[in-house]
């Protein structure tokens, strides 16, 4: 009996175009988007050209750019006026005679204009600022050295950056990403199916026809959550699969970055077990508030912030490294699924972690599952 | 037969208990049909829904053929087909074919069972031409069709309808009685609620009216025609209303 209202449930739930629209193409397509602009993200910079503006008598301090090649040098009267204008993303302008200046160790000025809202031109700033800084270093060396003095006096030490983890580091953009698509498909795409399955039932009267075959409310409530869950988890994995094979076919800097330290199937295999259980915790959520509504606009409305629980432990540990992850962040349910799913990533596959968060989210629905269960035995629950 | 006895329903407001019913009893005998007459938020739809198992009686108890509805509502189940008024209770995006499949599924009938029964219901009530579209976009009285259809999917001895012609055109009424007449000679036990006196003039045996969740009259149509000296059953029902905000109860 359970199989039977089971597949029925599915196969109303994806006859729907509406539906099926909001919840596996609208996801697949913000998760599309969001990848491609983490992708955007990482190579900004790398292969960007900037313009720059410098006034119309500039002499050989155009030379400081040359190396540059990024760098295009745009003559103006005012480059001030450029830079308000948004022709240029950025403007130098050197004091009289500069070069000269430098050169004979007066006083010399440059002056840097920018707009710090816009992402391109801070890019520039920053590149001009080392740009500077490295002419600066070197104006310094040949000060010393012409002084007959040694080099060292002007660099007591030397700086070496040694990185613990010898992964790319874009693979923590994917620490971010992965979990997030996870979280936003599962519990945005599930959500009307479950309005529908339960609030939309009492609401088109299909719930009292229900309930007058001898089929047991339990059985009724087990098919429904079984439903809910599945439209969960094959939209997430779906969704994980799509950004996937984005990932694989269309990103560089994404692409180069996924590793998973030789653990590819299992680190696949667990990360999907992973959306399965998230999916079910998810499923008892919008199960509980699609009984205490009404109606399916109703069940929307309440579903909305409810499902920030399910979402927010993700934001918690967006900023936490792998190395970082604590107990705590293992020992709370939903929160303890993300960090899992955040040293998968890593290709960090810890037997510990992953089992006491299967654990505990599982006692958490099923926790969850009763109470929704106990609901729908009771009739002020079940009929409007 | 359904034996109702003393039921009482309360429903709970917040912090105020509403009566629905108010120690409603009387007997429909195998066979009869039986008009449940009374005005919005009497009772009507309560009482069916108590008789159908689906609500738990505050106070007293309803048998139907014997069986408890609250210790024994499998049995119950078995036995009672409902059509609640208002939605149809059909699932849009199913055909009418996959709606009355599924719920034939519910009820344990095996395929060839199934496809022999929607055959019959199907020439009933003419629904050959559309049982393969999708319920959404089906007419009112195609909808109320499949769904009385659904109602009597498994051949339930016990049928309650609730006010099952509200907004139907006449031809999907006259359907509708027809069916009734046919229910009868099959010897259902049928109890339907409505507006509409004349439709409970023509098709029933006998009538029960309710009133603020209060039984006033219940008893064989014939009968009351006769103590009230009158066959206008608009006119009874009002004068029995009348009585019963002055505390009548019979």
């Amino acid at each position: 009996m359970l199989r039977k209202i089971y597949l029925k449930e599915m196969k109303d739930a994806f006859r729907d175009r509406r539906t099926l629209l909001l919840t596996v193409f609208l996801p697949i397509l913000m998760m599309s988007a969001l990848t491609f602009f983490y992708e955007s993200l990482i190579s900004d910079g790398e292969e960007k050209s900037y313009t720059l503006a410098v006034q119309e008598d500039i002499g050989h301090e155009e030379n400081i750019f040359a190396d540059y090649e990024n760098i295009e040098l745009v003559k103006y009267e005012n480059p001030e006026e450029a830079v308000k204008n948004g022709e240029v993303h950025a403007a130098i302008l050197f004091s009289e005679g500069f070069i000269d200046q430098v050169n004979s160790a007066e006083k010399a000025k440059v002056t840097i204009i920018g707009d710090s809202f816009s992402q391109n031109s801070s890019n520039l700033m920053n590149l001009l600022e080392n740009i500077l800084s490295n002419y600066e270093k070197a104006v310094i060396s040949n000060r010393v050295m012409e002084a007959g003095m040694d080099l060292a006096l002007i660099q007591p030490f030397a700086i070496e950056y040694s990185e613990i983890s010898g992964e790319d580091p874009n693979i923590n953009i994917l620490a971010i990403l992965i979990p997030l698509i996870l979280s936003i498909a599962i519990g945005v795409g599930a959500s009307p199916s479950s309005a529908e399955i339960f609030a939309g039932e009492k609401e088109k009267k299909t719930m009292e026809a229900l309930l007058m075959t001898p089929v047991s409310r339990s059985t009724l409530v087990w098919a429904k959550w079984l439903t809910i869950s599945s439209i969960g988890t094959i939209i997430g994995i779906v969704t994980l699969i799509v950004v996937a094979i984005e990932i694989f076919f269309f990103t560089e800097h994404l692409k180069a970055a996924v590793n998973f330290n030789g653990n590819a199937i299992a680190v696949i295999g667990l990360a999907i077990v992973i959306s399965i259980i998230y999916a079910m915790v998810c499923a008892s959520i919008l199960m509980i508030t699609s009984i205490v509504a009404k109606t399916v606009k109703e069940a929307g409305s309440y579903s909305a912030p409810v499902m920030m629980i399910a979402i927010f432990p993700m934001m918690i540990i967006m900023g936490v490294g792998v190395s970082e992850l604590s107990f705590v962040h293992f020992a709370i349910p939903i929160m303890n699924l993300f960090s899992v799913m955040k040293e998968l990533v890593f290709g960090v596959i810890d037997v510990q972690h992953i089992g006491i968060a299967i654990v505990s989210n599982l006692v958490v629905t099923f926790v969850l599952f009763m109470v929704g269960r106990i609901m729908f035995m009771k009739d002020k629950w079940v009929m409007n | 037969m359904i034996e109702i006895q003393e039921v009482t329903k309360q429903f709970k407001d917040r912090k105020i208990y509403v009566t629905a019913l108010k120690h409603v009893s009387f007997r429909v005998e195998k066979g009869e049909v039986i008009g449940l007459l009374g005005e919005n938020g009497a009772g009507k739809t309560t009482l069916l829904r108590v008789i159908a198992s689906l609500l738990t009686p505050t106070e007293g108890k309803v048998l139907v053929d014997g069986f408890d509805t609250v210790k024994q509502p499998e049995e119950i189940k078995k036995r009672i087909g409902v059509l609640f008024g208002g939605e149809t209770g059909l699932y849009d995006r199913l055909t009418a074919k996959e709606n009355l499949e599924f719920f034939a599924s519910l009820y344990g009938m095996g395929k060839h069972e199934t496809k022999v029964r929607i055959d019959e219901l199907a020439k009933m009530f003419g629904m050959r031409d559309y049982l393969d579209r999708k319920v959404s976009g089906f007419s009112k009285g195609m909808r109320q069709k499949v769904a009385i259809a659904r109602t009597l999917i498994h051949d339930p001895d016990i049928i309650l309808f609730d006010e099952p012609t509200t907004g139907l055109d006449i031809t999907s009424s006259n359907v509708f009685r027809q069916l009734v007449h046919q229910l009868k000679r099959e010897g259902k036990t049928i109890i339907f609620s409505s507006h509409i006196m004349e439709e409970v003039g023509m098709l029933c045996d006998s009538v029960a009216m309710i009133h603020k969740g209060e039984l006033v009259y219940h008893g064989k149509i014939e009968e009351l025609y006769e103590s009230e000296e009158s066959t206008d059953l608009n006119y009874i029902f009002m004068s029995k209303l009348v009585r019963g905000n002055e505390g009548y109860a019979s």
